[in-house]
């Protein structure tokens, strides 16, 4: 579902120039940023044919948000100023919920595990983007939006403000923001955090534009200096196959079904790594054994002591 | 789907083949050079915390390792610029193809679905059990 005002679209330009920018500007030694060519290609590859597999699915969520919206609660004037400041919390909380479902439900993660899948942190694992997100559903997540009364217009806008946000903070160049900035919203450090597989940083920082909600409900991880990311899977891809990488958590899915049919909903539906007889683990699993609670930067936790 | 879809899908095409393009003439890859047997080793601990390593061996371009742990097999794989960790049963790695100097893993994993490392012999004589 596109709006006549389509944010995404109208960024195009800025992510292509940016992606240069950075590369550049790491060439000639003036930004910390890694590109290799398989990587770079697999992730801008993937962004691509997204937008193709998002149009086989389109008609059916624009149906459904219409036929909700017609049945909405109230109606939310487009050009009310209120509206918008609404428009923003509440679909910035519904991605929060929406992100943490994705990394805590094997159904869910099957569709976002792709975006992960990069052993790298740069602008162009942002386009690294799902194929099967329409067929996974979550889009439904959305849906109580127009039932309150938001048009469909605005909210298939405000996604698309949520999305181009998230492009720039997939960069390893830009390091700390100031303080205020990085308590309010999210930063490229808070994402760097997202995108790590150290155990201290496994399911943490869900948040699109505004970290609040990951200090709210207690998944806020900040990134430590003692601890460097290390990106990507807790078990990385050994392969760019972009078949393999769109669809390998599904394929898993069915395989560990079709073995133990009996544990079928474990296999769907738990958190990604479970397993029936516990011979996997999970991120708590990962965590527990590390002995990786939460951990505060210094700075933080000096004024925690004070 | 209209003309100007199609029109905006094959200048985003271009735009990706130009941006790799870019990428690869960068050539700012990940410095990480070839695995020796201490880097190996560090690596396995990451990916294999507290397992016992009994024996190691080391690709000789660096691109990969092979240690035994008890009854498993510990692999590592180059991908891109970074490292892929499996474990697989012993015998799985024992009874390996190794053909020309490469042997070549099968990982029943459709993520990683084989590794191929270059080695002087495969099965190690004393080990192979």
């Amino acid at each position: 579902m596109k709006a006549a005002f389509d944010p995404v679209t109208l960024a195009t330009p800025f992510f292509i120039l940016s992606i240069i920018l950075e590369i550049v500007l790491a060439r000639l030694g003036k930004a910390d940023a890694r590109y290799e060519t398989k990587d770079t290609a697999t992730s801008l590859s993937m962004g691509l044919i997204s937008t193709l597999a998002g149009t086989l699915t389109a008609g059916v969520v624009f149906a459904a948000t219409l036929w909700v919206y017609q049945h909405r609660l109230f109606t939310i004037p487009m050009t009310a100023i209120w509206a918008w400041v609404a428009i923003f919390l509440a679909e910035d909380l519904t991605y929060y919920v929406f992100h943490r479902v994705s990394h805590e439900r094997r159904f869910w993660w099957a569709a976002h595990v792709n975006h992960h899948s990069s052993q790298h942190y740069n602008l162009s694992t942002a386009l690294r983007q799902t194929w099967t997100g329409g067929v996974a559903g979550t889009w439904a997540l959305w849906l109580p939006l127009a039932w309150l009364g938001f048009p469909p217009a605005m909210i298939a806008i405000q996604k698309g403000i949520s999305l181009v946000y998230q492009y720039w903070i997939h960069t390893e160049a830009i390091k700390k923001l100031p303080r205020w900035f990085e308590a309010v919203f999210n930063t490229p450090s808070h994402h760097r955090v997202h995108h790590a597989r150290n155990a201290v940083y496994l399911d943490k920082n869900y948040a699109g534009i505004l970290i609040v909600w990951d200090r709210m409900f207690g998944t806020f991880q900040p990134e430590l200096d003692a601890e460097p990311p290390r990106y990507g899977l807790v078990k990385n891809m050994a392969t760019f196959n972009l078949l393999r990488v769109a669809f390998h958590e599904w394929v898993g899915i069915a395989q560990d079904v079709a073995r133990h049919p009996r544990h079928a909903l474990g296999y769907i539906f738990g958190p990604p790594g479970w397993s029936h007889d516990g011979s996997r683990e999970t991120s708590a699993m990962i965590k527990a054994r590390e002995g990786a609670g939460p951990a505060k930067a210094p700075a933080e936790a000096a004024r925690e002591a004070a | 789907m209209d003309e100007a879809f199609f029109v905006q899908l094959a200048l985003s095409g271009a735009a990706v083949a130009v941006l790799v393009g870019i990428a690869a003439w960068a050539k700012i890859a990940k410095p990480a050079g070839p695995l020796d047997e201490h880097k190996a080793r560090g690596m396995l601990e990451f990916e294999f915390p507290g397992r016992r390593i009994d024996a190691v061996w080391v690709a000789s371009d660096g691109a990969g390792a092979l240690a035994k742990s008890g009854g498993l097999a510990l692999v590592i794989c180059q991908a891109g610029d970074g490292f892929a960790a499996r474990q697989i049963p012993w015998a799985q790695a024992v009874a390996a193809s190794f053909r020309n100097g490469k042997l070549c893993i099968d990982l029943a994993d459709i993520a990683a679905p084989r590794a191929t490392l270059s080695l002087p012999s495969w099965p190690p004589k004393d080990l192979a059990a």
